[in-house]
């Protein structure tokens, strides 16, 4: 075998561990963005029903619901108009520590963000919902810029479902 | 028949006041907030009645297992040992029913107590007739009240200021930009601001 050989071998295989790290990773990828970056889900004109939920790990009626969010998730995820979106108001200095093996944990689907933008609380909470007082888990149904439900609250499998299936 | 038409009557009033509480959502700038009487960490009940000298309070609805809440110990401590002094006294209520977060038991609001030694009082919201009252809806919670003709008057209700997690990058005081002005007889200039905290817990 020449070393050329060896080269590409090793090549090949260092190239295929990287992609299917990838692969197992964007599983649970998070990102942390500030509201900007977020916004947009709350302005689309792309006729898909958003699921907005916020959340946190320390949060308990937060965690106890996401069970149902993710049941709710795998119901309706192969409707291309329909697309779920966590958004984790954890400190972000816990991302590794907390957040990323709680995702895992709880095997949390959709697309996941860390909003870490706290000095503009005042700014942004007011702009996702006028009647939001900033009290966690908040859950939001969003389609073409115009919100279809907002609870302050948490909700069982059954409530989420009624917000979405007249919309969807 | 009277007996009906009393009873008709009475539901009418129950569901209007119902109808009314939840529309309104608690208190707003201006309003007049009620007094309690709640049993304080030392097992002696605490009204702001009692508070003969007051010019008006700090409320802040607060608990122990909330990371917010525990964020902001170290300021609620602050807050109480520079304004006390100037007449408006810190006074923190639990509006959690323990039997919904254990966390915040009485018991163990005595234990946070005396660990941090909180120069305020710390009130349980037994029952949660309180909360509900004030519109308070997450913790921590303030509601800055002035006394004005023996009334107390809400002033401002939001978060303590606008950097939770590090009180070394704070950029608005909102609590004490609030108190400031009103100890100096000017109007509250932001009266209102949320913050992200913990929803109030309730059993099921």
């Amino acid at each position: 075998m020449s070393i050329r050989n060896i080269f590409l071998i090793t090549a090949a295989i260092g190239f295929l561990f990287l992609t299917n790290g990838c692969k197992s990773e964007s599983k649970s990828e998070i990102k942390v963005v500030n509201f900007e970056q977020l916004e947009p889900v709350f302005t689309k004109n792309d006729d898909v029903l958003y699921v907005v939920n916020f959340w946190a790990t320390w949060c308990g009626p937060c965690v106890k619901e996401l069970p149902h969010f993710m049941e709710v998730y795998e119901e309706f995820k192969s409707n291309k108009k329909f697309k779920m979106i966590l958004v984790s108001l954890d400190d972000s200095d816990n991302l590794e520590t907390a957040v990323k093996s709680f995702i895992v944990r709880m095997n949390l689907k959709g697309e996941l963000y860390l909003l870490d933008d706290i000095k503009k609380m005042n700014e942004w909470i007011p702009a996702v919902n006028k009647d939001w007082s900033g009290s966690i888990p908040a859950t939001l149904v969003i389609k073409n810029g115009q919100t279809l439900s907002f609870d302050s609250r948490d909700l069982s499998k059954d409530e989420l479902i009624e917000r979405i299936a007249k919309h969807l | 028949m009277k007996t009906i038409s009393k009873i008709a009557g009475l539901l009418m009033i129950t569901l209007f006041s119902f109808g009314t509480l939840s529309a309104q959502g608690g208190y707003k700038i201006g309003d007049e907030a009620t007094d309690f009487k709640l049993k304080n960490v030392d097992n002696k009940m605490v009204s702001m009645a009692d508070f003969k000298d007051a010019k008006g309070f700090i409320v802040i609805f607060t608990c122990n297992h909330c990371p917010y809440s525990k964020a902001y110990e170290d300021r609620k401590i602050a807050l109480s040992k520079k304004y006390a002094p100037l007449g408006y006294p810190v006074i923190a209520i639990n509006p959690n029913d323990p039997a919904a977060e254990p966390m915040d038991s009485f018991e163990l609001m005595q234990v946070r107590a005396k660990e941090k030694n909180f120069p305020y009082p710390y009130l349980f919201d037994d029952g949660q007739k309180i909360y509900p009252q004030y519109g308070a809806t997450r913790t921590p919670h303030v509601f800055v009240l002035k006394k004005e003709n023996n009334k107390h008057i809400v002033k401002y209700i939001g978060a303590i200021d606008d950097n939770y997690k590090n009180a070394n990058d704070v950029s608005n005081k909102y609590v004490e930009a609030a108190v400031d002005a009103l100890l100096v007889g000017k109007e509250v200039e932001v009266k209102t601001t949320v913050a992200v905290g913990c929803s109030i817990k309730v059993k099921k």
